[in-house]
């Protein structure tokens, strides 16, 4: 599954710490569901997508595999 | 009482404490007591060592100071998962090793293994059904349009 997070996060000039630290996460986690490696729960996709103000599908596309 | 406790410091005193008790029962089993303070002497080492961990950016010191996110608690997860799988396989080794060699020292592994396995089913039933069985709107009568095809 690819996402967006790392396109999105570097459009607002972030950190993976700054992201981290604003969702509550861990910088490692960040890094994870940046690399594919890590699939966040439905409540986590829902506050990432909305902290990008974008909606969940766009934000996680199950259809395109993480290159 | 673990909620007076600072979250970060549970996991290193609990280790402390489990050390602690082993000096305990070497200090009570044994007539020197010169290795129960050693023992303990670790154990005060090694919660202090661990509480200095958990302030480092790692999965382990997050798990270790009680912040895991929820990757991280996935990861602890795993990590129990595997150490459970080895103990069963471990015990399951050792008892038939020792039946094969000498039988009187055989039920400890017994023990282990009874254990480990019970411990197996409990957290099936336990984390397994956790939903109650209701009935099915279709099949009790209540057939509810269904949003595909409508």
């Amino acid at each position: 599954m690819r996402n967006r997070v790392r396109e999105q996060r570097l459009q607002r000039e972030m950190s993976q710490a700054e992201l981290a630290a604003a969702l509550g996460v861990s910088r490692q986690t960040i890094i994870s569901i940046e690399n594919g490696r890590y699939l966040p729960s439905l409540p986590l996709a829902f506050t990432i997508a909305r902290f990008f103000d974008l909606t969940v599908d766009k934000m996680f596309d199950p259809d395109e595999e993480e290159t | 009482m673990m909620r007076f406790i600072r979250p970060r410091l549970r996991k290193p005193l609990l280790g402390g404490i489990a050390y602690l008790g082993i000096a305990a029962a070497w200090a009570i089993g044994s007539p020197t007591w010169g290795l129960a303070i050693v023992i303990a002497v670790v154990a005060v080492g090694q919660t202090v060592a661990w509480y200095a961990w958990t302030g480092e950016d790692t999965d382990e010191s997050a798990l270790l100071g009680s912040r895991a996110d929820e990757r991280q608690k996935q990861v602890g997860q795993r990590a129990r998962a595997l150490a459970g799988a080895v103990a069963l396989a471990a015990a399951y080794v050792g008892l038939v090793i020792t039946l094969a060699v000498k039988r009187a020292d055989a039920w400890p592994f017994a023990v282990m293994l009874a254990v480990t396995g019970f411990a197996y089913l409990l957290g099936l039933s336990s984390y397994g059904s956790g939903e109650p069985a209701s009935e099915d709107e279709v099949t009790a009568g209540h057939q509810t349009r269904s949003p595909v095809n409508s």
